[in-house]
């Protein structure tokens, strides 16, 4: 009883269902005996994970598969415990340092001193190297990249670093240079319909083909996003109709309706009910930026044509600013009083165009 | 030979000290022996060149005192060495405290007389800011109702462990203090004392063994427990507020639990208000005009007079510091400044008085969070400018420059309810992104401080008609991201969980997987 997800995650290189000129590529890279750090970027839901763990497994065989989860834990300079989990096999170990939040830095120096200054026991293995996987690198705070950086270099003969990230902007140039950087792009649309549909068929269900265009649509491209979205359809609903209603993300509907709320009324009462419902979105664990983005879409569709540019506007100079700043919900909440503003002077003047 | 070994010898042969004082300079070399008394000679010289300056200095101040001791001796023979004694109230009716507050003090020991035969050991905290008279009120009432106050003054026991020779270890040294309190409280609660002719006692803690300052809530309870069963006077523990955490010593050792379970009488003072302050140093100067006093004190001119009350903040103590050393006699008239923004917001009716300040002297303005709260959120203007705000928003920053994080984020918890219009709202939170912004940029120290300024100013100069009326104060929000999984759930996801970061779980995850795994649970 797995999730389909992880079902039918592709295991080999060839079986990869999209990109296979790229697989190739990367077929031919493990055949030598080296080879360099890896960077694999793309958005969020196109099979980076995925890739990376064929890789492995092109390289060390199935002994990759045999997973433990490990709860390790750290104490950063402070005296302050945290607690970390990773997934690793004899040859390769998952971690997330971005969970440790603003102490990253050390889950990063401590992981990798461990990891690196062991070296491999198993003689017949075919690498000398064991291969570290950072999942969500772009999250890594500056200190922590500075600081693989300098582990990076130093223990190269016993370690291989593959970072999976979703933008390369946000990863410092030191670390961006060292690296091979693989683009994974999301799979395009009728590559996403063929994978759904060979999951049913595996699966032993029937999916209408405007069911699965409705899915892929409705998913923005994301593989991840799809695959869950289907099997939670087939739970709620199953034999499949072409015009049922898809499973939806709970917090997408909650960020809707909270755009909604914005555009309803724009006094300061109402923003702080906002500002519990952005808490509510934030303790649920849903990153900022994804909420900022998400508002901004909504934001922008619900409103007069004039007004978007300068909301537009406005929206990057408070991004760019939750990204130095700490709190995150001073920022949007200066986001929302801004369009507040903007919408309120907007409908004001149109009352007095009226009246003329 | 070590300084402890010596010691432990001597001890352990008490009887031949002597002998043994007198065997240890033969062991010394002849040199180190010479050098010694050469230095001790050189010592003794110096020692009597400064004695003679110093005699000349002092001859000329004590002809004066020695008059006045002649004069004054058959009239009143108080001669105290610490001149601030002779301040101290004598009756109740002197005490500066509120007499509410002497009320509640006066009722407990009411309290403890009617019970003295069945509950003899009754507990008392009194708290309040430091010279709010709390020591002074439990004195001058202890003495009214015939008690004799026994106080407990930590002890310096290093002694005791040198003299028994061992190795002290950590443990037994923090135990043996806390062992000689209890036994202090025990003892000294059932015994009186040979020098006192009263036979009541209470017993006063106002200096906390240091062992207690220290996580040891437990300990302190279990030995008030004791002290319950086994006490025989009324204990009173004396704590002046604190600021900080760490050494709030009311907040950590007494615990609402401790104080409900063994019906622990708390008694908070206030600061002294400035009226009862502006009385008691009326009183201040009627002493010092009288006999004993009036060689060694000028009475300092009202203005000054006025100037240390407003300075002291509901100090008394430190107001009685200041006109003593302001009216020492041939003493130049202590400097004033007039004080730009007055501190209390002068009443309606009343005419306006022009507040003076000492200039060099006296305590520093604090406020407490909520105040300067109340004064970022209302912002007043000064009546005579417009322009101007009553309270510069420099100072307000100032006040709080050492957690700027902090008073921000309890800005932002609270600034929303006293903005009638989005667009102040919006600039006062735009402000406060920048400030934010700047308070995370740790390169430079100084930052801290310019975006608390502009944290505050933009919350108060934006804010053109402020929402008046009382709002509850909000701590800020503190986010906790936990997702939690159902054992479904987690079943579902298998080991692969571990590989999923908490962002893309909540974002991608957990919506779909509650809905599989719910539709699970009815299969089974």
């Amino acid at each position: 009883m797995a999730l389909w997800v992880d079902k039918y995650r592709p295991r080999e290189l060839s079986k990869l269902d999209y990109h296979k000129d790229q697989a190739e590529n990367l077929r031919n890279l493990c055949k030598q005996s080296d080879f360099p750090h890896l960077m694999f970027y793309g958005p969020s839901g196109a099979g980076k994970k995925t890739r990376i763990m064929c890789l492995l497994r092109e390289m060390y065989g199935v002994g990759v598969e045999r997973l433990r989860n490990e709860t390790m834990s750290f104490t950063t300079p402070s005296n302050r415990k945290i607690e970390v989990m990773t997934v690793s096999s004899n040859y390769h170990l998952e971690v997330n340092p971005s969970d440790a939040g603003m102490y990253d830095r050390t889950v990063v120096i401590d992981l990798i001193k461990q990891v690196a200054q062991t070296h491999q026991i198993d003689i017949n293995g075919q690498r000398e190297f064991k291969v570290i996987v950072i999942s969500e690198g772009d999250e890594l705070t500056k200190d922590a990249q500075h600081a693989l950086r300098r582990t990076m270099e130093k223990y190269i003969a016993t370690c291989r670093i593959i970072l999976s990230v979703n933008s390369t902007s946000r990863i410092i140039p030191a670390i961006r240079s060292r690296c091979l950087g693989i683009r994974v792009a999301a799979p395009s649309s009728t590559e996403m319909t063929s994978v759904l549909q060979a999951t049913c068929k595996r699966e032993g269900l029937v999916l209408p083909p405007e069911l699965a265009m409705r899915v892929v649509d409705k998913s923005e491209r994301n593989l991840r996003r799809a695959l869950l979205m289907l099997e939670a359809s087939k739970v709620q609903q199953y034999p499949f109709t072409a015009q049922q209603e898809i499973a939806d993300l709970d917090w997408q509907v909650y960020l809707r309706e909270t755009a909604n709320q914005i555009v309803s009324e724009q006094t300061p009462a109402k923003l702080e009910k906002i500002r519990d419902r952005l808490y509510e979105l934030l303790s649920q664990g849903v990153p900022p930026n994804i909420i900022f983005r998400g508002l901004v879409e909504h934001l922008v569709n619900n409103c007069d044509m004039s007004i978007k540019a300068k909301t537009l506007e406005h929206a990057t100079q408070y991004e760019h600013r939750m990204q130095n700043g700490a709190k995150h919900i001073f920022h949007l909440e200066a986001f929302v009083a801004q369009f507040m503003n903007i919408y309120k002077k907007f409908l004001a003047d149109l009352v007095m165009t009226d009246d003329f | 030979m070590s300084a402890k070994k010596k010691a432990w010898v001597k001890s352990a042969f008490s009887e031949l000290k002597s002998s043994a004082e007198e065997a240890v300079p033969v062991k010394r070399t002849r040199s180190a022996s010479l050098a010694a008394t050469a230095a001790k000679n050189s010592l003794r010289k110096t020692n009597s060149t400064i004695c003679a300056t110093n005699n000349s200095v002092v001859d000329l101040s004590l002809d004066g005192e020695q008059q006045d001791e002649t004069d004054t001796a058959g009239i009143s023979p108080i001669v105290s060495d610490n001149w601030i004694e002779s301040f101290a109230p004598s009756c109740s009716d002197d005490l500066a405290v509120h007499p509410k507050k002497l009320e509640e003090v006066r009722n407990w020991l009411l309290h403890c007389q009617a019970l003295r035969s069945k509950y003899p050991a009754q507990i008392c905290l009194i708290t309040g800011p430091a010279g709010s008279g709390k020591t002074a009120t439990l004195r001058v009432l202890a003495q009214e109702f015939g008690y004799a106050l026994q106080e407990w003054i930590n002890p310096v026991d290093c002694e005791e462990i040198q003299t028994l020779g061992d190795q002290p270890t950590g443990n037994s040294y923090a135990s043996s203090q806390l062992e000689a309190f209890k036994s202090f409280l025990l003892r000294a609660s059932r015994y009186k004392s040979l020098l006192s002719a009263q036979n009541k006692r209470i017993l006063l803690v106002e200096d906390f063994p240091n062992i207690l300052l220290k996580d040891a809530a437990a300990t302190f309870e279990e030995l008030m427990d004791e002290y319950m069963n086994y006490g025989k006077s009324p204990l009173v523990f004396i704590v002046a507020d604190s600021k900080s955490r760490v050494l709030n010593i009311s907040y950590k050792l007494f615990t609402d639990q401790l104080k409900a379970k063994l019906r622990i009488e708390h008694i908070s003072f206030n600061a002294i208000a400035a009226t009862i302050m502006q009385r008691s140093m009326k009183r201040f100067g009627t002493l010092m005009q009288q006999e004993q006093h009036k060689a060694l004190y000028k009475l300092p001119t009202q203005n000054v007079m006025d100037s240390i009350v407003v300075c002291a903040q509901g100090d008394i103590r430190n107001a009685l510091i200041n006109l003593h050393f302001g009216s020492l006699k041939g003493a130049p008239s202590m400097a004033t400044k007039q004080l730009q923004l007055n501190v209390s917001a002068p009443s309606k009716g009343r005419k306006r008085k022009a507040t003076n300040t000492l200039k060099s002297i006296g305590r520093d303005e604090s406020i407490t969070m909520m105040h300067a709260l109340g004064r970022v959120f209302n912002p007043k203007y000064a009546e005579d400018n417009a322009q101007r705000l009553l309270h510069s928003p420099e100072d307000l920053a100032e006040a709080f420059c050492t957690e700027p994080r902090n008073f921000v984020n309890f800005i932002h918890a609270n600034y929303l309810p006293h903005f009638l219009d989005i667009s102040h709202a919006m600039e006062a939170v735009n402000d406060l992104g920048v400030a934010d912004m700047l308070l995370q940029e740790y390169r430079d120290d100084s930052l801290g401080l310019v975006g608390l300024n502009i944290a505050v100013r933009g919350c108060m100069v934006p804010n053109v008609a402020p929402v008046s009326g009382w709002m509850p104060v909000r701590g800020p929000k503190r986010l906790t991201i936990q997702p939690q999984l159902t054992a479904g759930e987690q079943k579902l996801l298998g080991s692969s969980y571990a590989g999923i970061s908490k962002s893309v779980y909540a974002s991608e995850y957990s919506s779909f997987v509650k809905i599989i795994a719910s539709k699970n649970h009815l299969d089974k």
